[in-house]
């Protein structure tokens, strides 16, 4: 047992710190107002920026979560939500994915220039009114002499507006039975559509769209899979999950951060509004949750490297309380900056609009809840 | 960081579990109902070693660390072991017998600490006071220096083991005009001349845990009873919150392994229209509550008691948080326990409504959540 972090699990955080002035903090403040092309630019220069430290090939060959990883993206998390997201969906899910289950080829092709953030990844799950687990997917590619004729729609899909490959998850017929897949596909694909960027309430220096896909053709080394289950899907949901916790506990720190300076600095009756125990004690509150997440969201990713058998269901347990917690922390930091929180821009009224995203993305609060009780049943005779 | 047990402290915490179900917990439902002490357990935790677990071996103790004494105390929750027991142990070992080893001389140690830790004597601690809680500062009992003896005067309040202690850690101002820096420990013995306890007080839950007043009337002790120096007893009570924040947080912890097995079993067993409840989604979501508590919970009582076994000083602030967490943030689970067994939630026979009960007291004993969160935004 250990509760302190080891050198090796604080040093890429310290470096990413270091990375961040003021200016580029600055800049990054704007990110919500830029356009898809303006947003490209930025993160190509941030994922540039941060391959020089080594984050963007953390965690990519086993596929695994751990602590150190977990307290990096914590940081970038609290210093641009909207950039870890863009950042991550491409390093952490669409990297992933290829470093797991893609071809060496493929590897040398799109992982070698994405490790180095020369090129942004998405990854294209889920569809229209369907969840992705318990029904097969409608989109399909069908392989004919040239490689694979791919159609079906996408709905909600991080980084599609600015990605340079985006990874859609399909099945294959042909054989006995459909089979899953990923199908790679390169913007500008003949035959790939994509859709305007989504308004959204929160993250809003985020991409998002729809897309499309109709008799787009890719070559066969271009899917990933079949695979022989729903395994690989499933796990990029997972490492959806393991993004998302960690983008809750930077939206915690930074909301607990802000609310915390401005409950020093505010002055009511002569006193600081801290010195009040409606402000004191919400603040306590606040960093409670923030702390008793911190360790949850430590003990997951812990448990995930060492291959623990309750892992998963940790997992969830971390998602939920980091997402939920953030949400209420949010909630409590804008309260705390009174008329200034309710301006758009400051970190707490993002931080609130934010918050809410990471209980519906990923597998929500209520899909996971039900997998945690269903693991909890399933441990007792 | 490593979030690991060792193998020894795994086994030894199902040693635990198996020891309390088939020794303790055939005995919590009559002596709760009854709202009556379990001598008899309270026996057997000293045999199997629990009650003096981190005392050294020449002292009855099995020189455990502070992590395999947390274990235990969440083993025991686990196991289904009431939390009157529990809180009567925690007063008992942590409160009274570990003031006494850490603060006492050679001599007091050896004269208390084996007696306590096989169980043949009970210990408490005397520090609320009807009028002094959490601010013990105002506390009024006041121990008066006569040639070589103290004379103690003053009323305890809300004291664990106190109508059933055989050894009682007091605490009284010793200063005049002095507040913290005022404040003396002193041992006291049953019987002692004007040292009476007060009527066992009816609780709503922990009711195996006997609980009254204690009343100084000119309590008269030897001068060799002080426990330290004069004026360094504040500092002892606040070494005891070490203990608190793990030791005694970590049987809640437990009990919350225990409601949600019951739960889990209970959801499986029982039918309603046509299949198990289980298979509902709004009682799948209970247990969750349950789980994701008892999962964030834990984490946060071992980091009060690896940081100990590494010799750190208690860091105030994450106490605190841990207190406030489990105090607070345990009601929602604990009532969704009683509520997904419906109506037998309600009754007596279906061990989540002791739970219930037991449960309501982690907000408030040992420094309420209102003093946690006072504490948390000052040191924050």
């Amino acid at each position: 047992m250990n509760f302190d972090f080891e050198d090796t699990e604080r040093g890429l955080c310290d470096k990413i710190k270091d990375l961040f002035d003021t200016d580029s903090m600055a800049l990054l403040a704007q990110l919500e107002q830029q356009d898809s092309a303006d947003i490209r630019d930025t993160v190509l220069g941030w994922l540039n920026t941060l391959a020089q430290t080594g984050y963007l090939e953390l965690g990519l060959d086993k596929g695994k979560d751990n602590i150190g990883l977990k307290i990096a993206q914590e940081t970038l998390a609290s210093i641009s939500p909207s950039l870890f997201l863009s950042v991550e969906v491409s390093a952490r899910i669409f990297g992933r994915l290829v470093e797991v289950h893609g071809s060496p080829e493929l590897k040398a092709d799109i992982l070698s220039p994405l490790k180095e953030g020369r090129i942004i990844g998405a990854v294209a799950l889920s569809e229209e009114g369907m969840s992705i687990e318990n029904n097969p997917l409608n989109t399909a590619g069908v392989q004919d002499s040239r490689g694979y004729l791919v159609s079906g729609s996408k709905a909600h899909v991080v980084n599609a507006p600015i990605a340079d490959w985006i990874a859609v998850a399909g099945t294959v017929s042909g054989g006995a039975e459909a089979r899953h897949a990923f199908f790679l596909v390169k913007k500008d694909s003949k035959g790939l559509n994509i859709g305007e960027r989504l308004s959204t309430l929160g993250y809003n220096g985020v991409t998002t769209s729809a897309i499309s896909l109709e008799n787009c053709t890719l070559p066969s080394n271009h899917v990933i899979g079949p695979f022989e289950d729903m395994g690989p899907i499933l796990d990029v949901r997972t490492w959806e999950d393991q993004i998302l916790t960690a983008a809750g506990l930077g939206l915690m720190r930074t909301c607990f951060d802000a609310a915390l300076n401005y409950a020093r600095n505010h002055t009511s009756g002569g006193k600081p509004i801290i010195a009040y125990q409606e402000i004191g004690f919400k603040l306590a509150e606040m960093l409670t949750l923030f702390q008793t997440a911190q360790l949850l969201a430590y003990r997951a990713g812990w448990m995930a490297d060492t291959g623990d058998r309750e892992a998963a269901s940790i997992a969830h347990c971390a998602k939920v309380f980091c997402a939920e917690s953030a949400e209420e922390i949010a909630s409590h930091a804008l309260q705390i900056l009174g008329g200034h929180g309710f301006i758009h821009g400051n970190p707490a009224e993002e931080g609130y609009r934010d918050a809410k995203y990471l209980q519906i993305a990923g597998t929500s609060s209520e899909i996971s809840r039900v997998k945690i009780g269903d693991a909890v049943l399933s441990s007792v005779g | 960081m490593d979030f690991s047990f060792t193998e020894e402290q795994v086994m030894f915490k199902e040693q635990v579990i198996r020891f309390a179900k088939k020794e303790i917990v055939p005995r919590v439902e009559e002596h709760d109902l009854k709202g009556e002490f379990d001598f008899q357990s309270f026996r057997k935790l000293g045999e199997f070693g629990i009650l003096g677990l981190h005392f050294p071996e020449e002292l009855g103790g099995s020189n455990a660390d502070v992590v395999t004494t947390v274990l235990a105390g969440e083993a025991l929750g686990e196991a289904g072991v009431d939390g009157g027991l529990t809180l009567a142990y925690g007063a008992h070992t942590f409160l009274c017998a570990d003031t006494i080893f850490a603060h006492g001389t050679d001599a007091q140690r050896e004269k208390y600490i084996p007696r306590l830790a096989s169980g043949e004597l009970i210990g408490c601690m005397g520090l609320t006071e009807p009028g002094a809680g959490s601010d013990v500062a105002s506390m009024t009992t006041r121990a008066e220096k006569r040639g070589d003896r103290y004379v103690l005067n003053g009323t305890k309040m809300f004291i664990t083991n106190g109508p059933i202690a055989d050894v009682a850690v007091v605490y009284g101002k010793t200063g005049k005009d002095e507040k913290h820096a005022g404040i003396s420990a002193f041992i006291v013995e049953k019987g002692t001349p004007g040292f009476s306890a007060g009527k066992n007080l009816i609780k709503m839950g922990v009711r195996t845990s006997h609980t009254s007043e204690l009343i100084l009337e000119d309590c008269e002790i030897p001068e060799e009873n002080l426990i330290g120096l004069e004026g360094s007893g504040f500092l002892m009570a606040m070494q005891t919150v070490e203990w608190d924040r793990s030791a005694l947080l970590a049987p809640f912890v437990g009990a919350m392994t225990y409601v949600l097995k019951k739960c889990a079993q209970y959801a499986k067993e029982r039918y309603q229209f046509g299949r198990p409840i289980s298979h509902f989604q709004a009682i799948k979501h209970k247990l969750a509550e349950i789980k994701i508590f008892m999962e964030a919970a834990r984490p946060l009582v071992y980091r009060i008691a690896w940081c100990k076994d590494q010799g750190r000083p208690l860091n105030h602030l994450e106490a605190a948080i841990a207190k406030l967490f489990i105090g607070d943030w345990s009601l929602k689970p604990a009532n969704e326990a009683v509520t997904l067994h419906g109506g037998y939630g309600y009754c007596h026979e279906y061990e989540v409504e002791r739970c219930f009960r037991d449960s309501r007291l982690a907000p408030i004993g040992g420094g309420t959540s209102e003093i946690q969160k006072k504490i948390i935004s000052k040191l924050m």
